[in-house]
């Protein structure tokens, strides 16, 4: 049977990963795929602890809320990524250090 | 002629004075282009003429005349100079002009042509001003600036021929050897000073003089004083053991050996004692009588060897001086004055003579090309076939030195001899041994004067040359040489030859002997002597004419008396050497101790300092700095922190994250 911990691992491994690709790849649009697996990490979590709310079902409303935020914020994100690939003409994020003095 | 007449002794003193230093100035002044000397021998002409004719005529035998000029006041107390004149100092002015006068006259020829002449006359003025103001002076202080002149004059003239070596070796040691001499005359001044408030002859030894109104009950102070005084006459008259100087002084020009010999420089001692005989008190006189008779004694055995003709004479002299010494010390300084007087004469002519032999001995040596020392008796011999009126005045002279009857040394010698002996009987069986070494001394001056004129006037000429062109001097030089061989004879003191009571200087000065005269000694001492001196020439006849000579020559007695009883050695070893000791060690002190902790403490000095700097360096900067350099490395390090790259900062955030996550668990 598949308890909640379960979730909880494969939740835990996904956000492991998703940090992983936002700390380590070379390329801002993994970067942006990995905040989506760590906000499927968190609406995973979600899900898996809206079973023991079933009167709201108020996990799955979050994970709902969650994945528009996810959408805009995808949205938003490659918006950046264009007007910082038309400034600097690279994604590499290492190559971007602006934010510097 | 009546404004000449009654012209004041006190300024015809004065002038006697002031006319050889102005020859020295107009010498000094026209140097090179003066040689002839014209102008220090109208100088002393007129010195001459006017100290017999106004000062002696009028104050011999006459009332004592004085003057006085305040010169300067320190405190309470005025300084003066003055002229003194009374018998004592017109005598020895007179003494001091006549022997002075010959001497220039004979320096005319003697000296001519020496490169340095001008200078010559220049210097010779200069000591015949200082020598006659001494004589003159009224004044202890004033007497010691002349004294002190005397003694720069000698030292400029014995140095004269300042390239020889031994000459200014010669002139140093006289000149050093005269300040031991003047320390004690200063001496004697301050005691003087110090017991009576005064320094003047008159007040203070005068017939009511503050010597005999103020009893000074100090005898150490007085006996200080005497000997202080005798200090200074110890080493201006060359008594042992300050008698060095006077032999080794002979490297100047003969006529100036002459002339200090004779009458001036050495006889200031004599003179200065007579001048203040009063104050010396029974040890002083004992002192002096002692000291006289060691330096009679000891430097007539020292003239025995001697082989430079000049030396013999200058041993001579000390010997002499001695024999005035003693008279000195028996209370007879009339007697010495009087034997100063003498002496004067037949010295002046010994020397004169000797330098009549030494110029032509000279000559010869040129002529011939030969080397020799033209000064050493053993190099002359039958020189009276060449020299016969050079022979005889010589003859004259040195049996005047003798104490021959008929001359005047015998009146003066005898005079002092006499009185000695009498002093010494009524004294005591012990002082027999002063007169008694008297005695012995007049033997030995005949002996050694005999042998001079033996070796140098008789048998044959010692030098191997074909032609000998050996003649009398010319009569510049043999004029001034007469006149003192003239001098030399009884007449000219006493008209009595056997009698010394007779003599008219020895009356001029009342002296009261302190001892009885004994008759029969004036009769068995003259009588003794003459024989005993004639049987010394026959002696020295006998060794140095006929040949018979039985000493050996390298005898021991014989090798001490030639090098002069090694008393120069002695001071060479001890003083000379010891002062070069002293003076290397004090430089050793100097360079290794005084320097050494100078140097020592300019090191620890100088540690500390690089100390502090290094402590300054690396503790002080050193905390500044590390505190800088960490708040710079912190800096440094949260500085790469902040990179600008955005994954960098999200894995800070999630590793803050994290750790603040593993907080919270673990608390």
């Amino acid at each position: 049977m598949i308890t909640i911990t379960h979730f909880l691992i494969v939740s835990a491994i996904l956000f492991s990963i998703g940090l992983y690709a936002i700390i380590a790849k070379r390329n801002a649009i993994m970067i942006l795929i990995g905040i989506e697996l760590i906000i499927n990490a968190a609406i995973l979590n979600f899900v898996a602890f809206g079973k023991y709310d079933k009167v709201n079902y108020a996990g799955q409303i979050f994970a709902l809320f969650a994945i528009v935020l996810a959408a805009a914020a995808v949205a938003v994100g490659l918006a950046i990524i264009l007007t910082v690939y038309r400034k600097y003409k690279t994604i590499n994020p290492d190559k971007i250090t602006d934010l510097r003095d | 002629m009546s404004i000449l007449e009654n012209i004041s002794p006190i300024y015809a003193a004065i002038i006697v004075v002031a006319l050889p230093f102005a020859a020295f100035i107009i010498q000094a002044i026209l140097g090179k282009k003066s040689q002839s000397g014209n102008i220090s021998l109208i100088a002393i002409s007129l010195s001459t003429l006017i100290s017999l004719v106004f000062v002696f005529a009028e104050i011999w035998q006459n009332i004592p005349r004085s003057a006085t000029q305040p010169w300067f006041t320190i405190g309470v107390n005025t300084f003066t100079v003055g002229i003194l004149l009374n018998n004592l100092t017109v005598l020895m002015q007179l003494i001091v002009c006549v022997i002075a006068l010959p001497v220039h006259i004979y320096s005319r020829s003697y000296m001519k042509g020496d490169p340095g002449i001008h200078r010559y006359w220049m210097y010779l003025s200069l000591f015949c001003f200082a020598m006659l103001g001494l004589t003159i002076s009224k004044n202890l202080f004033m007497m010691y600036i002349f004294w002190e002149l005397v003694g720069f004059a000698s030292y400029l003239l014995i140095g004269f021929w300042f390239t020889k070596e031994s000459a200014v070796q010669a002139n140093k040691k006289a000149f050093l050897i005269n300040r031991i001499g003047d320390l004690g005359f200063l001496i004697g001044i301050a005691c003087v000073f110090t017991m009576y408030g005064s320094l003047d002859l008159v007040e203070l030894f005068g017939k009511e003089g503050l010597f005999y109104e103020k009893h000074i009950d100090n005898p150490v102070l007085i006996s200080m004083a005497g000997l202080g005084f005798f200090l200074g006459a110890m080493a201006k008259s060359a008594q042992f053991p300050l008698h060095v100087w006077l032999p080794d002084a002979m490297e100047g020009p003969t006529a100036v050996s002459s002339l200090i010999h004779a009458a001036t420089m050495v006889a200031a001692g004599i003179f200065l004692l007579s001048s203040v005989f009063p104050l010396f008190n029974q040890t002083v006189l004992l002192c002096i009588a002692v000291i006289g008779a060691i330096t009679a004694a000891l430097s007539a055995y020292f003239a025995l060897a001697q082989t430079d003709i000049k030396r013999i004479l200058a041993f001579s002299t000390i010997s002499q001086l001695g024999f005035m010494m003693v008279a000195i010390g028996v209370g007879a300084w009339d007697a010495a004055m009087f034997h100063l007087v003498t002496h004067a004469f037949f010295k002046c002519l010994l020397f004169l003579g000797a330098g009549a032999v030494i110029h032509e001995m000279a000559h010869l040596k040129h002529d011939s090309q030969l080397d020799f020392d033209p000064q050493n008796i053993n190099n002359m011999g039958g020189l009276r076939k060449y020299m016969p009126k050079t022979f005889i005045l010589m003859c004259i002279a040195s049996l005047a030195l003798a104490g021959f009857p008929l001359t005047s040394g015998f009146l003066s010698k005898d005079a002092i001899l006499i009185s000695t002996f009498e002093w010494a009987i009524e004294q005591g069986p012990a002082y027999l041994l002063i007169p008694i070494t008297l005695t012995l001394v007049s033997i030995l001056t005949a002996f050694y004067i005999g042998r001079l004129i033996f070796k140098v006037f008789f048998g044959s000429f010692k030098l191997n040359l074909a032609h000998v062109s050996l003649h009398d001097a010319n009569k510049t030089m043999l004029w001034p040489m007469t006149f003192l061989g003239v001098c030399s004879l009884f007449f000219v003191f006493s008209l009595n030859p056997i009698s010394y009571h007779e003599a008219k200087i020895l009356n001029g000065f009342y002296v009261d002997y302190g001892f009885a005269e004994i008759h029969s000694l004036h009769i068995l001492i003259p009588i003794g002597l003459t024989l005993a001196s004639t049987l010394a020439w026959i002696i020295g006849w006998k060794w140095y004419v006929k040949g018979n000579y039985p000493l050996n020559a390298n005898g021991k007695a014989i090798t001490f008396s030639l090098n002069q009883g090694y008393i120069n050695q002695f001071y060479q070893n001890t003083f000379v050497e010891g002062t070069l000791k002293l003076s290397k060690g004090l430089y050793w002190f100097d360079r290794t101790i005084i320097d050494g902790l100078v140097n020592l403490l300019g090191t620890v000095v100088q540690s500390m300092g690089r100390m502090s700097a290094w402590i300054d360096k690396y503790i002080v900067d050193g905390f500044i700095n590390t505190l800088g350099q960490t708040t710079y490395y912190i800096g440094h390090l949260l500085r790469w922190v902040q990179n600008g790259r955005l994954q960098n900062y999200l894995g800070f955030a999630f590793t803050v994250l994290l750790i603040g996550i593993i907080y919270l668990i673990l608390t």
